[in-house]
């Protein structure tokens, strides 16, 4: 019964902002492009009756062509569930921060962008969160080269030689 | 030059301070012995394990879940196993859900029970920081004699658990259920009860229900203050929808609170450890799983409500024997971000009681 409610919503949220709407393993799922993401998390959160208002969690993923940054939410007062899914551009990875919305997705973003360098537009603290500040590169991305054990002591031997 | 007043200034504490509780570090921003502000800085355990999750099986993978959050261990494979099941569409046999339910609930009583002794140990109670491991260690001899390890079990398969326990656990975990009564009655007169306990933490570090939603925070933080919500209820896992137990929430939004419901949950989980008990059947515990994992092409996200908050696993399988993403959600990482929020205005001294309070294990945070 809720279910088909969200169903309702959802798809007519699809149609307005030209999103996709699938379902995998009973959980809706909405793909959109990076543009509309706030526009979306804001009527997703105040959607009458089933209300997706707890951002359970927000992850990048990369899938080599391009990026995605996965919202799940979830609501503490329902049992309603949604996936957002936004496409980003490898090229030039920048979408609206989600910390006007929850503060709390402020750690999440920040994890985002440390490991797969995502910019989030209108965060107050993009720094990076888990690799120190001068580390470079983005450890999650596909094409991030890991280097031996021996190479990386070779590296910082050379580096402290010149 | 002329200093009117106190002078701001920034002390670091930490990576090693005894009373982060592992490798945290905070910028401490203070005006005479007053926190103005609070930045925390993690990553120093950050082992990279959504990275390594990508090249390795996913079999291989169980025994780094473990390592998340290392004081309770077996819940954390249990979500990642339920997770490539629910992907694989995998029954597992009755036995071993039951086995699975008694381990996980063992691990969360042993994570608050350490969570209360340090948290004593905080404010320089000694007394029930031995009672407290005193106790807990009789559940870390369960896991001894079923897994051979004390904290990281690698326990859980995918498709059940990896074998049968031995024939004197259940002895063993009836004669520990039988004193457990008692042991909270001891926790509660040696700690809860203590006058200075209280003094020290009654309405210290207010979280309120608002700004804890608004934090997203999860687990027995959220619960302390105010909204009734656990995982095992709203969306049950495993088995869970077969026991009879109550989710305990607590008004107050303080350190104390923060403390206290940890107590309420040990005596929720022992209800569910002896209907647990009670029901066990016989028969196989591991059920019928191709040697090779090889899920169908697909996403699950799968949520278990973790000692130290909700643990989401999203996992997203191309069809070979490894998966292309592995993304780990974690409570206590989240959770952090309280800390700026409720500690500003406390004296220094307080920092570190409110900081107990979190309950954060390094291994979740930095994963």
């Amino acid at each position: 019964m809720l279910n088909k409610i969200l169903r309702a919503r959802v798809s007519e949220l699809a149609d307005k902002v030209n999103g996709q709407v699938e379902e995998s393993l009973g959980v809706l799922e909405l793909t959109i492009n990076y543009p509309y993401v706030l526009e979306v998390l804001t009527r997703v959160k105040n959607f009458a009756d089933v209300p997706c208002d707890f951002l359970h969690d927000l992850a990048g993923m990369d899938l080599e062509d391009h990026f995605e940054v996965v919202y799940q939410l979830s609501s503490l007062r329902g049992p309603q569930r949604l996936r957002i899914i936004a496409t980003i551009e490898r090229e030039n990875p920048v979408i609206d921060s989600a910390t006007p919305l929850w503060k709390g997705a402020d750690f999440l973003e920040r994890e985002a962008f440390d490991m797969f360098g995502i910019q989030f537009r209108g965060h107050p603290n993009l720094k990076r969160i888990y690799m120190w500040d001068d580390f470079e590169g983005h450890p999650m991305r596909k094409d991030y080269v890991i280097e031996s054990h021996e190479q990386r002591a070779v590296m910082r031997i050379r580096k402290e030689g010149e | 030059m002329m200093i009117d007043g106190t002078q701001e200034y920034s002390v670091n504490m930490g990576p090693q301070h005894p009373s982060t509780h592992g490798v945290f570090r905070m910028v401490v921003h203070l005006d005479g012995e007053v926190v103005t502000n609070v930045e925390p800085k993690i990553g120093y355990l950050h082992r990279g394990l959504e990275k390594m999750a990508e090249s390795r099986t996913y079999n291989q993978f169980i025994p780094y879940t473990d390592r998340l959050d290392y004081l309770a261990g077996p819940h954390n494979s249990l979500g990642y196993v339920q997770a490539v099941e629910k992907l694989m569409g995998i029954e597992v046999p009755e036995r071993a859900e039951y086995l699975r339910v008694i381990f996980a609930e063992l691990g969360r009583v042993a994570s608050h029970l350490f969570m209360i002794a340090s948290g004593s140990l905080d404010i320089c109670g000694w007394t029930p920081w031995s009672y407290c491991t005193r106790d807990r260690e009789r559940i870390l001899d369960l896991f001894e004699m079923t897994a051979g390890n004390r904290m990281t079990l690698n326990y859980f398969r995918i498709g059940g658990v990896s074998h049968d326990v031995p024939d004197e656990f259940i002895p063993a975990l009836k004669s520990f259920l039988d004193d457990m009564p008692e042991m909270i009655e001891e926790y509660y007169g040696i700690f809860f009860g203590n006058e200075i306990a209280q003094s020290r933490m009654k309405s210290v570090g207010i979280l309120p229900k608002e700004l804890a939603e608004n934090l997203l925070i999860t687990g027995a933080n959220l619960r302390a203050s105010g909204v009734q919500y656990d995982v095992r209820k709203a969306e049950p896992y495993g088995i869970y929808d077969r026991f009879d137990f109550n989710v305990p929430v607590l008004y107050g939004c303080d350190t104390y609170d923060r403390h206290f419901i940890r107590l309420l949950e040990i005596q929720e989980s022992r209800k569910i450890l002896q209907q647990a008990l009670r029901d066990i059947p016989e028969g196989p515990v591991m059920a019928k799983v191709p040697k090779v994992v090889k899920p169908p092409a697909g996403k699950v996200y799968h949520r278990v409500e973790n000692p130290k908050g909700e643990m989401g696993w999203y996992i997203v399988s191309n069809g070979t024997t490894k998966p292309a993403r592995v993304r780990i959600r974690t409570g206590a990482f989240v959770n952090v971000q309280m800390l700026p929020a409720i500690v500003t205005g406390w004296k220094i001294q307080d920092l570190v009681t409110i900081f107990a309070s979190m309950d954060l294990v390094l291994g979740e945070v930095d994963k």
